[in-house]
């Protein structure tokens, strides 16, 4: 593979002016159907805890930053700290709004609404939001993207730029929501599998992060101290995010395993297999 | 909070607080040799070049795991507390155990078998590493000292939780 020469700042994707008003005006779009959403819930007596509300609004907010703002440090650093908040800050976020739980309940009864619960019970759809598929997606795009010449074109080709990067925030959605499974989904999966998932990618993460301080990815040539800052900024900010995982599951067992104590208190003896039962199927 | 059926008051689980405080100590060494010999005296290297892919993939591997062994542990304490069945002294054990442990493993596996870094670079590196892998067996032997005591403390060698 050549070495491509690669200024400072055209490595940091140019997203150019167009791409930039459309992501804008989808998270927008997204963050204001949320927020009216919310409200009808709220109205008609539902709760719906504000934090939620915060939590999307955040994350369509971090989205548009990472796609127009010119994050500082060298190229590569800027192009991680874009990385870092559309594959992992802003997926959590969205995830931990329920974005499904709100639509599904606040659509009216008919057609639209039956065809979303259809899609999101489907069973390729299981499969795709299943831990194992949902890990190799993500870190396996990641591989492809810092180990083969796939960066390096990305900075030649636009197009080819903007889908990695849609590619990257997907990927991020669809493990984050297998691993939080806080939306109604049809397959539920035990807390191992889910945290098993949350290691495997955490383990590859961080190699990845790594071998990038000590070899660039193909074809491209950023400066020593630019690759090493990037490579740690990598490393240091999957280690929050992954805390924030974990922090996510482990409130869930929290939350289970108190509701099992309490029917134990209530019911005597023998409940606790209802304790695993509940950890299975809540949390 | 939840009463034995004996009604001798809540059971208290000895085993499962020694894993708590098991989990927070790894993590907690963990984060320590990250925050005051990688980042504030530097000493550490984040990548040696010498590291095999194995060593490398150990590493991510253990690194991703004290970070989950730290939320395990926080969370696991707090609802052996909530229950009234943590018990204090198995815990701060279990606290020196995992210090004492991953500072041998980290010392013996991690910078002398796999070789994924060393203490310090630039010297010579023989009393460092007698005074990282002593240490951490005088904390592991604190941690199996206070274990002892503790099961003695309530007069039970064989914890039942």
């Amino acid at each position: 593979m050549t070495r491509i020469h690669v200024h400072p700042g055209a490595a940091v994707a140019e997203w150019g002016p167009v791409t930039e008003l459309c992501v804008a005006l989808a998270a927008s779009a997204a963050a204001a159907v949320y927020l009216l959403t919310a409200r009808r819930l709220r109205r008609r007596g539902d709760t719906w805890p504000w934090a939620r509300d915060a939590a999307f609004v955040l994350g369509c907010g971090a989205v548009t930053w990472a796609t127009s703002a010119r994050p500082p440090g060298g190229p590569f650093t800027g192009h991680m700290a874009q990385h870092l908040v559309v594959g992992m800050v802003v997926p959590l976020l969205l995830v931990l709004a329920r974005p499904l739980t709100l639509v599904l309940r606040g659509l009216a009864p008919g057609k639209v609404r039956l065809g979303l619960l259809r899609a999101a019970h489907a069973g390729p759809v299981a499969v795709l939001l299943s831990p194992p598929v949902a890990a190799l997606a993500d870190i396996g795009a990641l591989w492809l993207l810092y180990r083969t010449g796939l960066l390096a074109a990305t900075h030649e080709n636009r197009v080819l730029h903007v889908l990695t990067h849609t590619h990257v925030l997907v990927a991020g959605l669809i493990f984050t929501f297998s691993v939080c499974q806080l939306d109604p989904v049809r397959r539920r999966w035990s807390l191992t599998a889910r945290g098993t998932a949350v290691l495997v990618v955490g383990a590859a993460h961080s190699v990845l992060a790594k071998g990038l301080h000590g070899a660039p990815p193909p074809g491209t040539a950023f400066a020593t101290h630019d690759l090493r800052t990037g490579a740690q900024l990598m490393y240091y900010g999957g280690d929050l995010i992954e805390i924030a995982l974990a922090v996510t599951l482990a409130v869930q067992w929290y939350g289970a395993t108190g509701r099992a104590h309490a029917r134990r208190s209530r019911h005597g003896r023998g409940a606790d297999h209802a304790a695993v039962a509940a950890t299975r199927s809540d949390g | 909070m939840t009463s034995s059926p004996t009604g001798h008051g809540p059971r208290r689980e000895h085993r499962k607080s020694l894993a708590a405080g098991l989990l927070i100590g790894m993590a907690v060494m963990a984060a320590t040799d990250e925050i005051v010999f990688h980042q504030l005296l530097g000493w550490h290297h984040f990548y040696d070049r010498s590291t095999n892919s194995v060593g490398l993939l150990s590493d991510g591997l253990l690194h991703t795991a004290e970070l989950l062994a730290l939320v395990a542990g926080f969370f696991l304490s707090a609802d052996l507390r909530r229950r009234g069945a943590l018990v204090g002294a198995q815990r701060r054990a279990g606290f020196f155990l995992g210090l004492g442990l991953f500072q041998l493993f980290d010392g013996v596996v991690d910078h002398k078998v796999l070789r994924v870094h060393q203490i310090r670079y630039g010297v010579d590196v023989t009393p460092y590493d007698w005074a990282w892998n002593v240490s951490g067996l005088v904390l592991l032997i604190v941690g199996c000292a206070l274990t002892v005591r503790a099961a003695r403390r309530d007069g039970t060698r064989r914890p039942t939780a």
